[in-house]
């Protein structure tokens, strides 16, 4: 079992008297912080208690209540157990400060809050909508905000057969399509504010030099269509020759309201929405969202379960950081050689997942206090087949044939870094917070799962450019390899399952924080439940989306050649980055 | 009075380059993508006729049944003109280049050339010289960032790679004693030049892969930063005509190499059997694109500001010393005997391993700096 | 005439069109890349004039300096400024007439001066082929003692010297 997110013997209470009271609701717990005093009270918890990592910054509409709460997940990174407090506001009128200048990390959360639940930061630098467009209408999260296609509010849903006619949803729909807008609005008309918004503020850097000469710069849109941003982000780069001035990240264009769906369905409908998160990993997606809602609801796991589940963690985390190394080489230029060597190996892990799960990529395998199906004794020959003799190999192989390659050295040594103070900051997390010296793993700070028996290194690195993103990623699939045979050797017989696996029609009221260490970063679920057998609210704390907020700081006053490469060596994937 | 049948002559040999060209660029597509499977653990194209031999084909059809879009605000005659441009110059390059000495064809004496002119070398650097303009006109009609970025990129890179070009030609022109392609061929007849000019070789070889921008030196289209650069806004024919004139010059840029430093249409029994140099060009133009389509494999992209480095710091110096030593060699070896040609590659490896050794440290003190 | 000369002489008669043509298109247009442009086209009208001389090194110098290397640095200025970057003035001012007068008479007065000139009925002495390689002439010109070694020297000397004046102005002292 993993130990919960508690607050250890701190008495805030006493600490803050007046601003903090502990939160006694069934079920939850953390401290209530008064809005007025968060900046304050952050602030200390950052320097005097060393609770220095924003994990998670979300919030959540008690509509009965009439009341909207703002969560907030912090952590030290020296490891241990986290905190939680949280901020309550009128529903009418709900404003917070920002945390953005004690924790820079909170940026794009709080604009992420801001979009989908309309809680404003007072303070924030740059309160636009991240997610959804300019032109949208409402905060899709809000518990009374409908969508066009509205048929109801859980599944499974009854209004599709009513009295056997079906309907379809688009006749229901005023619109006659799948957007909605303000009334007097105009799309064609529409001048999108933010772009404006976006431009304008890229527009104020026009540099003079000494002899009164003016330079113009070339604002340039990578993306959303462009073969080096991995998938539909925009990056508005302001270029000065070929150096950037700066840029700013445009995400959304795979938004699907990932969070919106997982409150519809009950607890189990979810699992397979978590495998299209992060969709190279869709083992550890899954692991995150069983975590959660066995923390929620009390279930144990099974001994051999808990072995098969590290195996398979391990086992995506290898395949991960195969294709990141080979698609930055790609993104480096050399012409798919690399991509394509790392392609093998992933391959013969995905043969397995097909073997356990029926699937390559949507594995969805795992469930509340289980797994979908036992591993077979094949299955697990063959898992140690490459545990123990190709995949150690070919890690051997990469190194050698990459590591020392000029181009790929001085292309990347002492681009794009990142002191170790600006990772924490920005709320960097996994490899690439590593690889600027932070030695901070969750298998090892907080241990999940089974972790804390497995002999293992946290890999760390101390340069935190782009050359140690691409080592780090060699040692962490090492350190993979060694839990996997420790995995493998130690397995024990076993059930695999803790009672029927089932819908979990009624859970426990409350609130779970479940996180994992998912191969690109911290991944987080926040689950708060008012006893039904659907979440109230469901939240991702997605890696991908969180550790570009430190990007604009990496890539700026470097070349837009160098921009791909600091992208691609954070490593995100845009289902996850727009979820 | 003109001479009827050498004019047809003439008419001939052009239409036998031109084809020959258009051919090998077809076949190189195929040849290339072949190779890179292999060294990719991929199959490549094998499904279009025996071996995917008619895939050239087939992606012609396709090519040429695809929409032609001119982007809104283009200059559209010099959006058009462009691909035209940059394909002429990847032609006219191949017309000076001896494929061997001289066949008796239908009782004629038949030169292996289509124009053997006395300034071949300067020829070959005129016609280089053109070819960047369909490049930056494409870059600069398109309408697009990318493609203005991948035609500026361009033409800094072309002129760049230039000088260092035209100096490893001098080098050849200092050991034939002439500027003449076929006169530098005969000149080869006991040594070739790489052997004499070893690092001017490699010069060379670097050089060439940096002005028809393969790998690792593609900077104008460099995908991963600039879509696909100064092309792209085209598509149908037009692209179709990039191509072609990209993979014409990698041909055209095999042969000269191979007449300049690997011995032309020399080889065994070329004299007995002078039909065998065009066979002979043929198996070392071979060989040189297959070492262009390994490095396309192997190695990721030089920075474009490392590009200009190397260019400017490294190449030019390099080549320049290069000169010296090969004058002052000839010079030794005129009035002290001839052996002396050899002091030639001895002081040109020291000098290449200097410059080697030069640039390692100053990229090692660079790292250092960093830490 | 021979049948050659003919063809000669249409060539002639071509590319003179073709580079004056293009010369006055370079001052007329309005498009800043397009002027550029034309001057390519004419630059390169002149270099078959040489190739009809039978000036190989010529035509070979005047492509790859003129047309290779400076009309693309024109090329370059321009794509570096801004796109519409277009004369939108009149392209006559108040004294075109005055002007245009001065021109035809200046050119009448050549022309008169020229045409009792008997060069032009003079056929020119064919090159022995083969037998002068002017290359190797043109060569050694430039470097021997009682020919041109000095000018051709002052000239590089020069040329340096503006190189490194270039990189002083460029250099960025930072």
């Amino acid at each position: 079992m993993t130990i919960p997110v508690s607050t250890e013997t701190l008495d805030l209470a006493a600490k803050f008297p007046g601003i903090v009271t502990p939160d006694e609701r069934e079920g939850y717990s953390g401290w209530i912080v008064k809005a007025d005093e968060l900046a304050a009270f952050a602030a200390s918890l950052r320097d005097d208690l060393g609770y220095d990592f924003l994990s998670s910054v979300t919030g959540v509409d008690y509509l009965p209540e009439k009341k909207l709460e703002v969560v907030y997940h912090v952590y030290k990174t020296t490891g241990g157990p986290g905190l939680v407090f949280k901020v309550q506001l009128p529903r009418k009128k709900p404003e917070v400060p920002s945390l953005t200048p004690v924790y820079p990390g909170a940026d794009f959360q709080e604009r992420e809050a801001w979009d989908l639940l309309g809680i404003k930061f007072t303070g924030h630098p740059d309160l636009r909508r991240i997610l959804m467009w300019e032109g949208f209408e409402g905060h899709p999260l809000r518990k009374d905000w409908k969508e066009p296609f509205y048929e109801e509010d859980i599944k499974p849903y009854s209004s599709r057969w009513p009295e056997g006619k079906h309907s379809y949803a688009e006749d229901r729909n005023p619109f006659n399509d799948n957007v909605q807008f303000p009334k007097q609005f105009d799309p064609e008309k529409w001048v999108p504010e933010g772009d404006a918004a976006l431009y304008g503020a890229l527009a104020e850097y026009r540099t003079t030099d000494e002899d009164g000469l003016d330079t113009d710069h070339i604002v340039v849109n990578m993306g959303p269509q462009h073969p080096s941003t991995h998938g539909v982000f925009r990056a508005v780069i302001t270029l000065d020759g070929e150096d950037i001035v700066s840029m700013k990240p445009v995400m959304g264009y795979l938004h699907r309201n990932h969070e919106k769906i997982g409150e519809r369905n009950t607890y189990l409908h979810n699992m397979p929405y978590t495998d299209r998160l992060d969709y190279f990993c869709s083992m550890t997606n899954n692991h995150g969202y069983a975590l959660a809602v066995e923390k929620l609801t009390g279930i144990e796991v099974p001994e051999r379960t808990e072995y098969i589940r590290v195996i398979m963690d391990e086992l995506t985390r290898i395949q991960n950081h195969f294709i990141l190394i080979g698609m930055l080489l790609n993104d480096l230029g050399a012409y798919f050689t690399p991509a394509l060597y790392a392609f093998e190996e992933r391959e013969l892990i995905l043969d397995i997942f097909e073997a356990v799960a029926g699937s390559r990529m949507m594995c969805n395998y795992f469930r509340f206090g289980g797994v979908a199906r036992d591993v077979t004794p094949e299955i697990l020959e063959k898992v140690s087949a490459l545990a123990f003799d190709r995949l150690p190999r070919k890690a051997d192989e990469f190194d050698r044939l990459l590591t020392e390659n000029e181009i790929l050295v001085s292309r990347c040594k002492g681009v794009g870094r990142l002191s170790s103070e600006d990772a924490i900051k920005y709320s960097m997390s996994g490899p690439s917070l590593r690889a600027s010296g932070v030695p901070y793993d969750i298998r090892k700070a907080d241990p999940y799962s089974i972790y804390d028996r497995f002999d293992f290194d946290v890999a760390v690195r101390y340069n935190g450019d782009t050359y140690d993103r691409y080592l780090i990623r060699l040692d962490e699939i090492r350190q993979s390899l060694r839990i996997l045979q420790q995995a493998i050797r130690q397995i024990p017989e076993g059930p695999i399952q803790t009672g029927k696996s089932t819908y979990l029609t009624k859970t426990p009221a409350g609130e779970s924080y479940g996180r994992i260490e998912a191969p690109k970063g911290e991944l987080g679920y926040y689950l708060v439940s008012n006893g039904t057998g659907n979440p109230w609210r469901y939240h991702v704390r997605a890696p991908s989306f969180i550790n570009i907020t430190a990007l604009e700081s990496m890539v700026v006053g470097g070349k837009i050649a160098d921009f791909v490469i600091v992208f691609g060596g954070i490593d995100v994937v845009l289902g996850e980055m727009d979820r | 009075m003109i001479d009827l049948a050498l004019v047809l002559e003439w008419v001939i040999k052009s239409l036998v380059v031109i084809f020959m060209l258009l051919g090998g660029f077809a076949y190189l597509t195929w040849f290339e993508r072949r190779i890179l499977a292999r060294m990719q653990t991929r199959v490549g194209p094998n499904r279009a006729g025996w071996q995917g031999l008619l895939q050239p084909v087939a992606d012609a059809v396709k090519l040429v049944f695809k929409e032609e879009l001119i982007p809104a605000r283009a200059d559209k005659v010099i959006f058009v003109l462009a691909p035209i441009l940059t394909v002429v110059p990847a032609t006219v390059l191949a017309v000076v280049i001896p494929f061997g000495t001289q066949v008796i064809l239908f009782g004629r004496q038949v030169n292996l050339a289509v124009a053997d002119i006395n300034v071949g070398i300067l020829f070959l650097m005129a016609v280089a010289s053109v070819a960047v303009y369909g490049i930056v006109l494409a870059g600069w009609s398109s309408n697009n960032k990318f493609a203005l970025m991948g035609g500026m990129r361009s033409t800094a890179q072309m002129i760049s790679y230039e000088l260092a070009l035209g100096l490893s030609f001098v080098l050849v022109a200092l050991m034939a004693d002439s500027l003449q392609l076929s006169e530098i061929v005969e000149a080869q007849r006991t040594m070739w030049f790489v052997v004499l000019q070893p690092v001017g070789a490699i010069v060379f070889l670097i050089v060439t892969l940096a002005e028809v921008n393969r790998a690792p030196f593609d900077m104008p289209e460099a995908e991963q930063e600039l879509a696909a650069g100064f092309h792209s806004e085209y598509s149908g024919m037009k692209f179709a005509l990039f191509f072609m004139a990209e993979y014409q010059k990698m041909i055209v840029i095999s042969i000269i190499a191979v007449t300049l430093f690997f011995g032309g249409y020399l080889g065994p029994f070329i004299g007995r059997f002078p039909w065998l140099g065009p066979v002979y060009v043929l198996g070392k133009v071979v060989a040189l694109l297959f070492g262009m389509v390994w490095i396309r494999a192997t190695l990721p992209r030089i920075r474009y500001d490392r590009l200009m480095d190397l260019g400017w710091k490294v190449l030019l110096p390099l080549v320049l010393g290069l000169v010296l030593i090969t004058a002052t060699g000839i010079l030794l070896a005129d009035e002290f005997g001839n052996s002396l040609v050899w002091s030639i590659p001895v002081v040109s490896i020291l000098a290449g391993f200097l410059t080697v050794g030069l640039v390692d440290r100053s990229l090692r003190r660079k790292f250092n700096a960093l830490r | 005439m021979t049948a050659e000369q003919i063809i000669q002489q249409i060539l002639f008669f071509i590319s003179a069109a073709l580079t004056l043509g293009s010369a006055v298109m370079v001052v007329a247009t309005r498009k800043l890349i397009q002027a550029a442009l034309w001057l390519i086209v004419s630059l390169f009208g002149v270099a078959v004039l040489y190739a009809l001389l039978d000036a190989s090194f010529l035509v070979v110098v005047q492509v790859v300096v003129y047309i290779g290397a400076i009309a693309i640095l024109f090329i370059f200025a321009v794509m570096l400024t801004q796109r519409d970057q277009r004369d939108k003035g009149p392209q006559l001012n108040k004294s075109w007439v005055l002007a245009a007068l001065v021109g035809l008479a200046t050119f009448g007065g050549l022309t008169f001066l020229v045409s009792s000139w008997t060069g032009f009925g003079a056929a020119a002495a064919p090159i022995p082929a083969g037998t002068v390689d002017m290359v190797a002439d043109l060569g050694t010109a430039l470097v021997s003692v009682d020919q041109y070694v000095l000018p051709f020297e002052v000239a590089s000397v020069l040329l340096l010297a503006a190189l490194i004046g270039a990189i002083y102005v460029a250099y960025n002292r930072k």
